[in-house]
Protein backbone atom coordinates (compact mmCIF):
# COMPACT_ATOMS: atom_id res chain seq x y z
CA UNK A 1 0.00 0.00 0.00
CA UNK A 2 0.68 3.72 -0.05
CA UNK A 3 0.98 5.91 2.61
CA UNK A 4 2.44 9.80 1.53
CA UNK A 5 2.45 12.64 3.77
CA UNK A 6 3.11 15.83 2.11
CA UNK A 7 3.86 18.71 4.48
CA UNK A 8 3.58 21.65 1.80
CA UNK A 9 0.59 20.26 0.05
CA UNK A 10 0.52 23.29 -2.34
CA UNK A 11 3.75 21.35 -3.96
CA UNK A 12 1.22 18.98 -5.27
CA UNK A 13 -1.14 21.86 -6.15
CA UNK A 14 0.73 23.59 -8.49
CA UNK A 15 2.60 20.38 -9.68
CA UNK A 16 -1.25 19.55 -11.00
CA UNK A 17 -1.71 22.53 -12.09
CA UNK A 18 1.19 22.34 -14.32
CA UNK A 19 0.74 18.98 -16.07
CA UNK A 20 -3.35 19.24 -16.14
CA UNK A 21 -3.36 21.76 -19.40
CA UNK A 22 -0.89 18.82 -21.31
CA UNK A 23 -2.18 15.26 -20.04
CA UNK A 24 -5.66 14.37 -19.19
CA UNK A 25 -5.41 11.12 -17.56
CA UNK A 26 -1.85 9.67 -16.31
CA UNK A 27 -0.83 6.61 -14.18
CA UNK A 28 1.27 7.51 -10.94
CA UNK A 29 3.80 5.31 -10.24
CA UNK A 30 4.25 4.44 -7.10
CA UNK A 31 7.60 2.99 -5.47
CA UNK A 32 9.93 3.13 -2.51
CA UNK A 33 11.87 5.60 -4.81
CA UNK A 34 8.85 8.02 -4.86
CA UNK A 35 6.52 9.31 -6.75
CA UNK A 36 6.41 9.40 -10.76
CA UNK A 37 4.62 10.06 -13.61
CA UNK A 38 5.27 10.01 -17.03
CA UNK A 39 2.83 10.87 -20.17
CA UNK A 40 2.53 12.35 -23.15
CA UNK A 41 0.32 14.97 -24.38
CA UNK A 42 -2.88 14.21 -26.33
CA UNK A 43 -1.47 15.02 -29.44
CA UNK A 44 1.72 12.79 -29.06
CA UNK A 45 4.07 16.09 -29.43
CA UNK A 46 5.09 16.52 -25.58
CA UNK A 47 6.11 14.43 -22.88
CA UNK A 48 5.65 15.07 -19.06
CA UNK A 49 7.92 13.01 -16.85
CA UNK A 50 7.71 13.79 -12.91
CA UNK A 51 9.56 12.65 -10.10
CA UNK A 52 8.46 13.21 -6.02
CA UNK A 53 11.39 11.78 -4.55
CA UNK A 54 10.01 9.69 -0.97
CA UNK A 55 12.23 12.01 1.00
CA UNK A 56 9.86 14.82 -0.17
CA UNK A 57 7.49 13.37 1.92
CA UNK A 58 7.66 12.48 5.41
CA UNK A 59 6.62 10.20 6.12
CA UNK A 60 6.46 7.66 3.24
CA UNK A 61 5.95 4.22 2.84
CA UNK A 62 5.11 2.26 -0.35
CA UNK A 63 5.81 -1.45 0.18
CA UNK A 64 4.69 -2.77 -3.63
CA UNK A 65 4.99 -0.53 -6.90
CA UNK A 66 1.52 0.40 -7.41
CA UNK A 67 0.44 2.33 -10.80
CA UNK A 68 -2.92 4.95 -9.90
CA UNK A 69 -4.73 5.88 -13.27
CA UNK A 70 -6.11 8.98 -12.27
CA UNK A 71 -8.04 11.90 -14.16
CA UNK A 72 -5.97 14.77 -13.43
CA UNK A 73 -8.83 17.47 -14.06
CA UNK A 74 -10.77 15.40 -11.40
CA UNK A 75 -7.60 15.40 -9.04
CA UNK A 76 -7.23 19.41 -9.76
CA UNK A 77 -10.69 19.65 -8.71
CA UNK A 78 -10.33 17.56 -5.49
CA UNK A 79 -6.60 19.72 -4.87
CA UNK A 80 -8.33 22.66 -5.02
CA UNK A 81 -10.27 21.71 -1.50
CA UNK A 82 -7.49 21.77 0.14
CA UNK A 83 -5.76 24.99 1.53
CA UNK A 84 -2.02 25.84 0.50
CA UNK A 85 -1.18 25.28 4.01
CA UNK A 86 -2.24 21.98 4.35
CA UNK A 87 -0.87 18.96 4.66
CA UNK A 88 -1.83 16.52 2.25
CA UNK A 89 -1.84 12.66 3.01
CA UNK A 90 -1.89 10.63 0.18
CA UNK A 91 -3.54 6.54 0.50
CA UNK A 92 -4.09 3.40 -1.66
CA UNK A 93 -4.62 -0.07 -0.87
CA UNK A 94 -2.84 -2.61 -3.30
CA UNK A 95 -6.37 -3.54 -4.67
CA UNK A 96 -8.13 -0.37 -4.46
CA UNK A 97 -9.57 1.33 -7.01
CA UNK A 98 -10.16 4.58 -5.32
CA UNK A 99 -6.97 7.29 -4.12
CA UNK A 100 -7.55 8.67 -0.31
CA UNK A 101 -6.95 12.06 0.13
CA UNK A 102 -6.39 13.61 3.20
CA UNK A 103 -6.05 17.62 4.50
CA UNK A 104 -5.59 18.85 7.53
CA UNK A 105 -5.10 22.46 8.29
CA UNK A 106 -1.57 24.03 10.29
CA UNK A 107 -3.74 24.24 13.71
CA UNK A 108 -4.75 20.49 13.24
CA UNK A 109 -8.31 21.58 13.43
CA UNK A 110 -9.54 20.67 10.53
CA UNK A 111 -9.19 17.54 8.20
CA UNK A 112 -11.35 17.00 4.78
CA UNK A 113 -11.33 13.38 3.26
CA UNK A 114 -11.50 13.13 -0.41
CA UNK A 115 -11.93 9.89 -2.33
CA UNK A 116 -11.30 9.85 -5.98
CA UNK A 117 -11.67 7.09 -7.91
CA UNK A 118 -9.18 5.07 -10.43
CA UNK A 119 -8.91 4.09 -13.70
CA UNK A 120 -7.19 1.37 -16.01
CA UNK A 121 -5.36 3.61 -18.26
CA UNK A 122 -3.03 2.25 -21.01
CA UNK A 123 0.04 4.23 -21.06
CA UNK A 124 2.81 3.97 -23.44
CA UNK A 125 5.94 4.22 -21.26
CA UNK A 126 9.35 6.09 -23.78
CA UNK A 127 12.62 5.53 -22.73
CA UNK A 128 14.00 8.42 -22.05
CA UNK A 129 17.54 9.02 -23.18
CA UNK A 130 20.91 10.25 -21.35
CA UNK A 131 21.90 12.69 -23.75
CA UNK A 132 24.98 14.70 -23.17
CA UNK A 133 22.73 17.88 -24.17
CA UNK A 134 24.91 20.47 -26.94
CA UNK A 135 23.77 23.46 -25.00
CA UNK A 136 22.22 24.10 -21.10
CA UNK A 137 20.90 26.92 -20.74
CA UNK A 138 19.54 27.48 -16.87
CA UNK A 139 17.69 30.99 -16.54
CA UNK A 140 15.14 32.64 -14.15
CA UNK A 141 12.00 30.62 -14.89
CA UNK A 142 9.81 33.87 -14.71
CA UNK A 143 12.04 35.61 -17.31
CA UNK A 144 11.40 32.30 -19.59
CA UNK A 145 7.62 32.59 -18.84
CA UNK A 146 7.91 36.37 -19.72
CA UNK A 147 9.85 35.93 -22.99
CA UNK A 148 7.24 32.69 -24.12
CA UNK A 149 4.25 34.76 -23.54
CA UNK A 150 5.84 37.83 -25.14
CA UNK A 151 6.78 36.04 -28.47
CA UNK A 152 3.25 34.05 -28.91
CA UNK A 153 1.87 37.66 -29.53
CA UNK A 154 4.18 37.66 -33.03
CA UNK A 155 3.97 33.97 -33.67
CA UNK A 156 3.54 30.54 -32.44
CA UNK A 157 7.16 28.96 -33.09
CA UNK A 158 10.28 30.45 -31.33
CA UNK A 159 13.72 30.50 -32.68
CA UNK A 160 16.29 29.32 -29.89
CA UNK A 161 19.66 30.29 -30.62
CA UNK A 162 22.51 29.73 -28.04
CA UNK A 163 26.02 30.46 -28.50
CA UNK A 164 28.43 31.23 -25.99
CA UNK A 165 27.68 35.06 -25.26
CA UNK A 166 24.19 34.64 -24.53
CA UNK A 167 20.77 33.04 -25.50
CA UNK A 168 18.22 34.39 -27.74
CA UNK A 169 14.65 34.18 -28.47
CA UNK A 170 13.39 35.06 -31.74
CA UNK A 171 9.64 34.67 -33.23
CA UNK A 172 8.75 36.45 -37.13
CA UNK A 173 4.92 36.34 -38.10
CA UNK A 174 2.48 38.11 -39.73
CA UNK A 175 2.37 41.41 -38.05
CA UNK A 176 6.34 41.85 -37.40
CA UNK A 177 9.01 40.02 -35.54
CA UNK A 178 10.85 39.97 -32.32
CA UNK A 179 13.96 38.92 -30.59
CA UNK A 180 14.52 38.89 -27.08
CA UNK A 181 18.37 38.15 -25.98
CA UNK A 182 19.49 37.44 -22.63
CA UNK A 183 23.68 37.81 -22.23
CA UNK A 184 25.31 35.24 -20.45
CA UNK A 185 26.21 36.97 -16.87
CA UNK A 186 27.59 36.13 -13.76
CA UNK A 187 25.43 38.09 -11.92
CA UNK A 188 26.24 36.94 -8.01
CA UNK A 189 24.11 38.94 -6.61
CA UNK A 190 21.48 38.34 -7.86
CA UNK A 191 21.26 34.08 -8.80
CA UNK A 192 18.05 33.54 -9.20
CA UNK A 193 17.83 36.07 -12.66
CA UNK A 194 21.00 35.21 -13.85
CA UNK A 195 21.12 33.28 -17.11
CA UNK A 196 23.78 30.61 -16.87
CA UNK A 197 25.29 28.43 -20.20
CA UNK A 198 26.88 25.73 -21.03
CA UNK A 199 28.03 24.78 -24.35
CA UNK A 200 29.55 22.23 -26.58
CA UNK A 201 28.33 23.51 -29.90
CA UNK A 202 25.97 26.61 -30.25
CA UNK A 203 22.44 25.23 -31.32
CA UNK A 204 19.67 27.04 -33.22
CA UNK A 205 16.29 24.90 -33.15
CA UNK A 206 12.54 26.11 -33.48
CA UNK A 207 9.88 25.39 -30.87
CA UNK A 208 6.17 25.45 -30.85
CA UNK A 209 5.35 28.64 -28.29
CA UNK A 210 1.83 27.05 -27.63
CA UNK A 211 4.29 24.25 -25.69
CA UNK A 212 6.49 25.95 -24.32
CA UNK A 213 3.64 28.35 -22.41
CA UNK A 214 1.99 25.21 -21.58
CA UNK A 215 5.59 24.30 -19.82
CA UNK A 216 5.74 27.69 -17.89
CA UNK A 217 2.91 26.39 -15.86
CA UNK A 218 5.12 25.00 -13.61
CA UNK A 219 6.96 28.23 -13.06
CA UNK A 220 5.44 28.35 -9.23
CA UNK A 221 7.57 25.01 -8.32
CA UNK A 222 10.64 26.60 -8.70
CA UNK A 223 12.35 29.86 -9.40
CA UNK A 224 14.92 28.66 -12.00
CA UNK A 225 14.36 26.71 -15.28
CA UNK A 226 17.00 24.79 -17.65
CA UNK A 227 16.42 24.39 -20.97
CA UNK A 228 18.70 21.06 -22.50
CA UNK A 229 19.35 21.23 -26.43
CA UNK A 230 21.04 19.37 -29.01
CA UNK A 231 20.17 19.34 -32.73
CA UNK A 232 17.18 16.44 -33.41
CA UNK A 233 16.76 15.38 -30.02
CA UNK A 234 13.78 16.53 -27.75
CA UNK A 235 14.54 20.07 -26.14
CA UNK A 236 14.04 19.47 -22.10
CA UNK A 237 12.85 21.77 -20.21
CA UNK A 238 13.31 21.39 -16.42
CA UNK A 239 11.81 22.66 -13.21
CA UNK A 240 13.93 21.61 -9.93
CA UNK A 241 12.09 21.12 -6.82
CA UNK A 242 13.52 20.42 -3.26
CA UNK A 243 12.80 16.49 -3.54
CA UNK A 244 12.28 16.00 -7.35
CA UNK A 245 11.61 17.30 -10.11
CA UNK A 246 9.24 18.03 -13.59
CA UNK A 247 10.47 17.58 -17.13
CA UNK A 248 9.26 18.45 -20.23
CA UNK A 249 10.24 17.16 -23.63
CA UNK A 250 9.42 18.66 -26.83
CA UNK A 251 10.49 17.78 -30.69
CA UNK A 252 12.04 21.36 -32.15
CA UNK A 253 10.12 21.56 -35.41
CA UNK A 254 11.50 20.70 -38.60
CA UNK A 255 12.20 22.44 -42.15
CA UNK A 256 11.05 25.91 -43.29
CA UNK A 257 13.49 27.26 -40.42
CA UNK A 258 13.55 31.24 -40.54
CA UNK B 1 -46.47 20.36 -59.40
CA UNK B 2 -43.97 23.46 -61.05
CA UNK B 3 -46.29 23.84 -63.94
CA UNK B 4 -49.17 24.70 -61.49
CA UNK B 5 -48.27 28.95 -62.05
CA UNK B 6 -48.05 28.47 -65.63
CA UNK B 7 -50.72 26.46 -65.90
CA UNK B 8 -53.39 29.45 -64.94
CA UNK B 9 -56.37 28.43 -67.25
CA UNK B 10 -58.27 25.30 -67.01
CA UNK B 11 -57.73 22.42 -64.62
CA UNK B 12 -58.59 19.78 -67.30
CA UNK B 13 -54.91 21.01 -68.71
CA UNK B 14 -53.05 20.38 -65.88
CA UNK B 15 -54.47 16.53 -65.12
CA UNK B 16 -53.84 16.27 -68.98
CA UNK B 17 -49.88 17.46 -67.89
CA UNK B 18 -49.96 14.73 -65.48
CA UNK B 19 -50.84 12.12 -67.46
CA UNK B 20 -48.31 13.77 -69.90
CA UNK B 21 -45.76 13.31 -67.00
CA UNK B 22 -46.40 10.00 -65.82
CA UNK B 23 -47.56 8.49 -68.62
CA UNK B 24 -45.38 9.77 -71.15
CA UNK B 25 -42.54 7.36 -72.64
CA UNK B 26 -38.87 7.73 -71.37
CA UNK B 27 -37.05 9.03 -73.97
CA UNK B 28 -34.59 6.46 -74.89
CA UNK B 29 -31.60 8.89 -73.97
CA UNK B 30 -32.29 8.08 -69.86
CA UNK B 31 -30.96 5.46 -67.52
CA UNK B 32 -32.33 3.40 -64.91
CA UNK B 33 -29.00 2.65 -62.62
CA UNK B 34 -26.99 5.04 -60.70
CA UNK B 35 -25.57 7.74 -62.57
CA UNK B 36 -21.86 7.50 -61.59
CA UNK B 37 -19.84 7.30 -64.85
CA UNK B 38 -20.34 9.69 -67.68
CA UNK B 39 -22.33 7.54 -71.09
CA UNK B 40 -22.95 7.95 -74.25
CA UNK B 41 -26.53 7.01 -75.75
CA UNK B 42 -26.69 7.29 -79.96
CA UNK B 43 -29.81 6.42 -82.39
CA UNK B 44 -28.84 4.12 -85.44
CA UNK B 45 -28.42 5.84 -88.54
CA UNK B 46 -31.37 7.12 -89.83
CA UNK B 47 -32.72 4.42 -92.06
CA UNK B 48 -33.03 6.91 -95.46
CA UNK B 49 -29.46 7.61 -95.15
CA UNK B 50 -27.67 6.98 -98.28
CA UNK B 51 -23.91 6.38 -98.07
CA UNK B 52 -22.19 9.25 -98.16
CA UNK B 53 -24.82 11.68 -98.44
CA UNK B 54 -24.16 15.32 -97.00
CA UNK B 55 -25.12 15.55 -93.59
CA UNK B 56 -25.38 18.48 -91.35
CA UNK B 57 -25.12 18.50 -87.20
CA UNK B 58 -26.31 20.19 -84.55
CA UNK B 59 -24.76 20.47 -80.62
CA UNK B 60 -26.61 22.18 -77.99
CA UNK B 61 -26.06 21.33 -74.07
CA UNK B 62 -28.30 21.32 -71.04
CA UNK B 63 -27.88 21.36 -67.53
CA UNK B 64 -24.32 23.53 -67.97
CA UNK B 65 -24.82 25.77 -64.75
CA UNK B 66 -27.62 23.77 -62.14
CA UNK B 67 -25.95 22.50 -59.34
CA UNK B 68 -27.67 19.37 -59.39
CA UNK B 69 -27.78 16.47 -61.60
CA UNK B 70 -25.94 15.47 -65.25
CA UNK B 71 -24.89 17.93 -67.93
CA UNK B 72 -25.79 16.57 -71.12
CA UNK B 73 -24.67 17.46 -74.41
CA UNK B 74 -26.51 16.11 -77.71
CA UNK B 75 -26.23 15.86 -81.16
CA UNK B 76 -28.49 15.91 -83.72
CA UNK B 77 -28.19 15.39 -87.80
CA UNK B 78 -30.12 14.77 -90.80
CA UNK B 79 -29.18 15.02 -94.68
CA UNK B 80 -28.13 18.54 -95.78
CA UNK B 81 -30.96 17.87 -98.38
CA UNK B 82 -33.63 17.40 -96.09
CA UNK B 83 -32.99 20.57 -94.05
CA UNK B 84 -36.13 22.19 -95.00
CA UNK B 85 -38.03 19.45 -93.81
CA UNK B 86 -36.82 19.44 -90.37
CA UNK B 87 -37.11 23.55 -90.11
CA UNK B 88 -41.29 22.09 -91.02
CA UNK B 89 -41.38 20.11 -87.97
CA UNK B 90 -41.38 23.31 -85.80
CA UNK B 91 -38.60 23.19 -83.35
CA UNK B 92 -37.03 25.96 -81.26
CA UNK B 93 -34.89 26.72 -77.97
CA UNK B 94 -35.94 24.02 -75.52
CA UNK B 95 -35.49 26.80 -72.65
CA UNK B 96 -38.17 28.63 -74.35
CA UNK B 97 -40.28 25.92 -73.90
CA UNK B 98 -42.26 24.17 -71.60
CA UNK B 99 -41.24 20.41 -70.43
CA UNK B 100 -44.55 18.77 -72.17
CA UNK B 101 -44.25 20.64 -75.55
CA UNK B 102 -40.58 19.59 -75.25
CA UNK B 103 -40.76 15.83 -74.65
CA UNK B 104 -43.18 15.99 -77.60
CA UNK B 105 -41.03 17.56 -79.78
CA UNK B 106 -38.59 14.79 -78.80
CA UNK B 107 -41.23 12.51 -79.70
CA UNK B 108 -41.39 14.59 -83.46
CA UNK B 109 -37.66 13.95 -83.45
CA UNK B 110 -37.89 9.89 -82.82
CA UNK B 111 -41.22 9.69 -85.45
CA UNK B 112 -38.42 10.32 -87.97
CA UNK B 113 -35.91 7.69 -87.73
CA UNK B 114 -35.86 7.66 -91.80
CA UNK B 115 -34.86 11.20 -91.77
CA UNK B 116 -33.10 12.00 -87.91
CA UNK B 117 -30.11 10.69 -85.86
CA UNK B 118 -29.21 11.89 -82.33
CA UNK B 119 -26.94 10.97 -79.54
CA UNK B 120 -26.16 12.73 -76.12
CA UNK B 121 -23.72 12.24 -73.85
CA UNK B 122 -24.59 12.47 -70.07
CA UNK B 123 -21.61 13.59 -67.96
CA UNK B 124 -22.48 12.57 -64.51
CA UNK B 125 -21.95 14.93 -61.68
CA UNK B 126 -19.35 12.94 -59.84
CA UNK B 127 -17.29 13.37 -63.05
CA UNK B 128 -17.68 16.88 -63.52
CA UNK B 129 -16.77 17.46 -60.01
CA UNK B 130 -14.00 15.38 -59.99
CA UNK B 131 -12.68 17.03 -63.27
CA UNK B 132 -12.80 20.73 -61.52
CA UNK B 133 -11.63 19.71 -58.63
CA UNK B 134 -8.63 17.42 -59.22
CA UNK B 135 -5.26 19.06 -58.92
CA UNK B 136 -4.92 20.23 -62.62
CA UNK B 137 -8.25 22.10 -63.11
CA UNK B 138 -10.03 20.86 -66.14
CA UNK B 139 -12.57 23.68 -66.35
CA UNK B 140 -16.36 23.12 -67.89
CA UNK B 141 -15.19 24.96 -71.11
CA UNK B 142 -12.80 22.04 -71.65
CA UNK B 143 -14.89 19.48 -70.62
CA UNK B 144 -17.39 20.96 -72.76
CA UNK B 145 -15.39 21.34 -75.75
CA UNK B 146 -13.86 17.71 -75.59
CA UNK B 147 -17.28 16.09 -74.91
CA UNK B 148 -18.26 18.05 -78.00
CA UNK B 149 -15.61 16.56 -80.41
CA UNK B 150 -16.07 13.33 -78.71
CA UNK B 151 -19.55 13.10 -79.89
CA UNK B 152 -18.99 14.82 -83.60
CA UNK B 153 -15.88 11.94 -84.02
CA UNK B 154 -17.80 9.35 -82.59
CA UNK B 155 -20.53 10.17 -85.79
CA UNK B 156 -18.19 10.41 -88.29
CA UNK B 157 -16.53 7.11 -86.99
CA UNK B 158 -20.10 5.53 -87.29
CA UNK B 159 -20.25 7.07 -91.21
CA UNK B 160 -22.15 9.74 -91.29
CA UNK B 161 -20.49 12.35 -93.77
CA UNK B 162 -20.62 15.25 -92.24
CA UNK B 163 -20.80 18.88 -94.40
CA UNK B 164 -21.81 21.40 -91.99
CA UNK B 165 -21.94 21.52 -87.81
CA UNK B 166 -23.37 24.30 -86.05
CA UNK B 167 -22.58 24.92 -82.30
CA UNK B 168 -23.69 26.30 -79.61
CA UNK B 169 -21.30 28.30 -77.24
CA UNK B 170 -20.83 30.07 -74.09
CA UNK B 171 -17.45 31.13 -73.84
CA UNK B 172 -16.35 32.64 -77.18
CA UNK B 173 -17.48 31.46 -80.50
CA UNK B 174 -13.87 32.28 -82.17
CA UNK B 175 -11.55 30.52 -80.58
CA UNK B 176 -13.67 27.57 -80.41
CA UNK B 177 -14.75 27.73 -83.98
CA UNK B 178 -11.03 27.41 -84.90
CA UNK B 179 -10.24 25.66 -83.20
CA UNK B 180 -13.25 22.59 -84.05
CA UNK B 181 -11.95 23.55 -87.66
CA UNK B 182 -8.28 22.51 -87.35
CA UNK B 183 -9.90 19.05 -85.47
CA UNK B 184 -12.45 18.51 -88.15
CA UNK B 185 -10.38 19.57 -91.49
CA UNK B 186 -13.35 17.11 -93.71
CA UNK B 187 -16.18 19.41 -91.99
CA UNK B 188 -17.17 21.89 -94.83
CA UNK B 189 -18.57 24.40 -92.65
CA UNK B 190 -18.33 25.06 -88.95
CA UNK B 191 -20.37 27.52 -87.32
CA UNK B 192 -20.09 28.22 -83.79
CA UNK B 193 -22.40 30.64 -82.48
CA UNK B 194 -24.08 32.36 -79.45
CA UNK B 195 -27.66 31.27 -79.30
CA UNK B 196 -27.38 28.77 -81.88
CA UNK B 197 -30.33 27.13 -80.89
CA UNK B 198 -32.74 29.58 -81.69
CA UNK B 199 -31.20 30.59 -84.96
CA UNK B 200 -30.53 26.91 -86.46
CA UNK B 201 -33.89 23.83 -86.18
CA UNK B 202 -30.77 21.63 -86.13
CA UNK B 203 -29.23 22.87 -83.11
CA UNK B 204 -32.42 23.58 -81.50
CA UNK B 205 -33.62 19.77 -82.35
CA UNK B 206 -29.97 18.89 -80.58
CA UNK B 207 -30.98 20.97 -77.58
CA UNK B 208 -34.48 19.07 -77.45
CA UNK B 209 -32.45 15.87 -77.29
CA UNK B 210 -30.20 17.00 -74.64
CA UNK B 211 -32.42 18.79 -72.33
CA UNK B 212 -35.11 16.17 -72.20
CA UNK B 213 -32.50 13.60 -71.48
CA UNK B 214 -31.25 15.74 -68.76
CA UNK B 215 -34.97 16.50 -67.19
CA UNK B 216 -35.69 12.60 -67.15
CA UNK B 217 -32.38 11.59 -65.88
CA UNK B 218 -32.72 14.05 -62.77
CA UNK B 219 -36.45 12.98 -62.89
CA UNK B 220 -35.75 9.32 -62.64
CA UNK B 221 -32.64 9.98 -60.32
CA UNK B 222 -31.35 6.64 -59.21
CA UNK B 223 -29.49 7.33 -55.76
CA UNK B 224 -25.87 5.10 -55.67
CA UNK B 225 -26.03 5.99 -51.66
CA UNK B 226 -27.18 2.92 -49.96
CA UNK B 227 -30.10 3.71 -47.59
CA UNK B 228 -30.79 7.46 -48.42
CA UNK B 229 -33.72 6.96 -50.89
CA UNK B 230 -36.48 7.73 -48.68
CA UNK B 231 -34.67 10.35 -47.11
CA UNK B 232 -33.42 12.22 -49.48
CA UNK B 233 -36.25 14.80 -50.88
CA UNK B 234 -36.94 15.01 -54.84
CA UNK B 235 -37.74 18.40 -54.52
CA UNK B 236 -34.67 19.40 -56.41
CA UNK B 237 -36.28 22.24 -58.45
CA UNK B 238 -34.78 23.24 -61.46
CA UNK B 239 -31.68 22.44 -60.26
CA UNK B 240 -29.82 26.16 -60.85
CA UNK B 241 -28.45 27.84 -57.74
CA UNK B 242 -30.90 30.89 -58.22
CA UNK B 243 -33.51 28.42 -58.25
CA UNK B 244 -35.00 28.73 -54.16
CA UNK B 245 -36.23 25.36 -54.27
CA UNK B 246 -33.01 24.17 -55.28
CA UNK B 247 -31.13 26.04 -52.13
CA UNK B 248 -33.82 25.06 -50.13
CA UNK B 249 -33.02 21.34 -50.76
CA UNK B 250 -29.32 21.88 -50.63
CA UNK B 251 -29.77 23.08 -47.31
CA UNK B 252 -32.24 20.38 -46.14
CA UNK B 253 -30.18 17.58 -47.69
CA UNK B 254 -26.87 18.00 -46.59
CA UNK B 255 -25.21 15.42 -43.93
CA UNK B 256 -22.83 17.79 -41.53
CA UNK B 257 -20.20 15.39 -42.02
CA UNK B 258 -20.72 13.34 -45.64
CA UNK B 259 -22.22 16.49 -46.96
CA UNK B 260 -24.19 15.68 -50.15
CA UNK B 261 -24.82 12.61 -52.40
CA UNK B 262 -23.37 12.37 -55.99
CA UNK B 263 -26.22 13.70 -57.57
CA UNK B 264 -25.08 17.42 -56.36
CA UNK B 265 -21.81 19.03 -58.17
CA UNK B 266 -19.56 19.34 -55.26
CA UNK B 267 -16.88 21.61 -57.23
CA UNK B 268 -19.63 24.19 -57.46
CA UNK B 269 -19.28 27.42 -55.48
CA UNK B 270 -23.00 27.62 -54.09
CA UNK B 271 -21.88 23.67 -52.58
CA UNK B 272 -18.63 25.00 -51.38
CA UNK B 273 -20.09 27.87 -49.70
CA UNK B 274 -22.71 25.54 -47.67
CA UNK B 275 -20.33 22.85 -46.95
CA UNK B 276 -18.19 25.01 -44.98
CA UNK B 277 -20.66 26.80 -43.67
CA UNK B 278 -23.43 24.37 -42.36
CA UNK B 279 -20.90 21.37 -42.23
CA UNK B 280 -18.35 19.73 -39.83
CA UNK B 281 -14.98 21.65 -40.71
CA UNK B 282 -12.08 19.43 -41.04
CA UNK B 283 -8.35 19.87 -40.44
CA UNK B 284 -5.82 18.57 -42.24
CA UNK B 285 -2.90 18.31 -40.19
CA UNK B 286 -0.45 18.20 -43.48
CA UNK B 287 -2.31 21.49 -44.67
CA UNK B 288 -0.64 23.31 -41.45
CA UNK B 289 1.61 26.01 -42.38
CA UNK B 290 5.18 25.86 -41.13
CA UNK B 291 7.48 24.13 -39.59
CA UNK B 292 6.35 20.51 -39.45
CA UNK B 293 5.73 19.44 -35.57
CA UNK B 294 7.04 16.08 -35.01
CA UNK B 295 5.92 13.61 -32.69
CA UNK B 296 7.94 12.89 -29.53
CA UNK B 297 7.64 9.34 -29.27
CA UNK B 298 9.12 9.29 -32.49
CA UNK B 299 12.21 10.90 -31.02
CA UNK B 300 11.89 8.33 -28.02
CA UNK B 301 12.17 4.96 -27.98
CA UNK B 302 9.19 3.12 -27.25
CA UNK B 303 11.53 0.99 -24.68
CA UNK B 304 14.60 -0.59 -23.98
CA UNK B 305 13.52 -4.11 -25.30
CA UNK B 306 14.93 -5.30 -28.30
CA UNK B 307 12.89 -5.26 -31.85
CA UNK B 308 13.09 -9.14 -32.01
CA UNK B 309 10.89 -8.84 -28.14
CA UNK B 310 9.07 -5.79 -29.59
CA UNK B 311 8.15 -7.65 -32.83
CA UNK B 312 6.82 -10.96 -30.42
CA UNK B 313 4.74 -8.70 -28.58
CA UNK B 314 3.16 -6.65 -31.55
CA UNK B 315 1.88 -10.27 -33.07
CA UNK B 316 1.04 -11.46 -29.18
CA UNK B 317 -2.21 -12.64 -29.53
CA UNK B 318 -2.26 -12.57 -25.89
CA UNK B 319 -2.38 -9.40 -23.66
CA UNK B 320 -0.79 -9.47 -20.10
CA UNK B 321 -0.99 -6.49 -17.77
CA UNK B 322 2.55 -6.48 -17.58
CA UNK B 323 3.30 -5.72 -21.17
CA UNK B 324 0.05 -4.43 -22.82
CA UNK B 325 0.09 -4.67 -26.86
CA UNK B 326 0.51 -1.59 -28.34
CA UNK B 327 -2.20 0.61 -29.43
CA UNK B 328 -2.58 0.54 -33.70
CA UNK B 329 -0.73 3.73 -34.89
CA UNK B 330 -3.81 4.99 -36.35
CA UNK B 331 -5.68 5.08 -32.74
CA UNK B 332 -2.14 6.77 -31.51
CA UNK B 333 -2.29 9.03 -34.36
CA UNK B 334 -5.79 10.03 -34.03
CA UNK B 335 -5.64 10.35 -30.26
CA UNK B 336 -8.31 7.62 -30.28
CA UNK B 337 -9.54 6.13 -27.23
CA UNK B 338 -11.34 3.28 -26.10
CA UNK B 339 -14.18 4.14 -24.70
CA UNK B 340 -16.06 0.41 -24.24
CA UNK B 341 -13.83 -2.67 -22.63
CA UNK B 342 -14.11 -5.42 -24.97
Amino acid sequence: MLEARLQTGALLKKLLEAIKELITDANFDCSDNGIALQAMDNSHVALVALLLRHDGFEPYRCDRSLALGVNLVSLSKVLRCAGNDDIITLKADDTADVLSLTFENTDNDRISEYELKLMDIDSEHLGIPDTQYDAVVQMSSAEFLRICRDLQVLSDSVQIDVTKEGVKFAAKGELGSGAVTLKQSGNVDKEDDSTLIELQQDVSLNFSLKYLVNFTKATPLSTRVSLSMSSEVPLLVEYKMEAGYIRYYLAPKIGEDN
Amino acid sequence: MEYEEESNSLEMKESSLDITHEGAARPPSGTNSALLKSYTYATSLPTALEKDQECILGVDEAGRGPVLGPMVYGICYCPLAKKDELADLGFADSKTLKEDERDNLLEVIMSRPDLIGWSVRVLSPMDISNSMLRKEKYNLNALAHDTTIQLIRETLASGVNLREVYVDTVGPPETYQAKLERIFPSITKIVVAKKADSKYPIVSAASICAKVTRDDVLRHWVFAESGIEENVSREFGSGYPSDPKTVKWLKKNMDPIFGYPNIVRFSWGTCKTLLETSGKPVRWEDDDEGPKQPRINAMLSQSNESDLAQQKRQYSTFTTKSAPRPRPQLMQDMSLKNVVEF
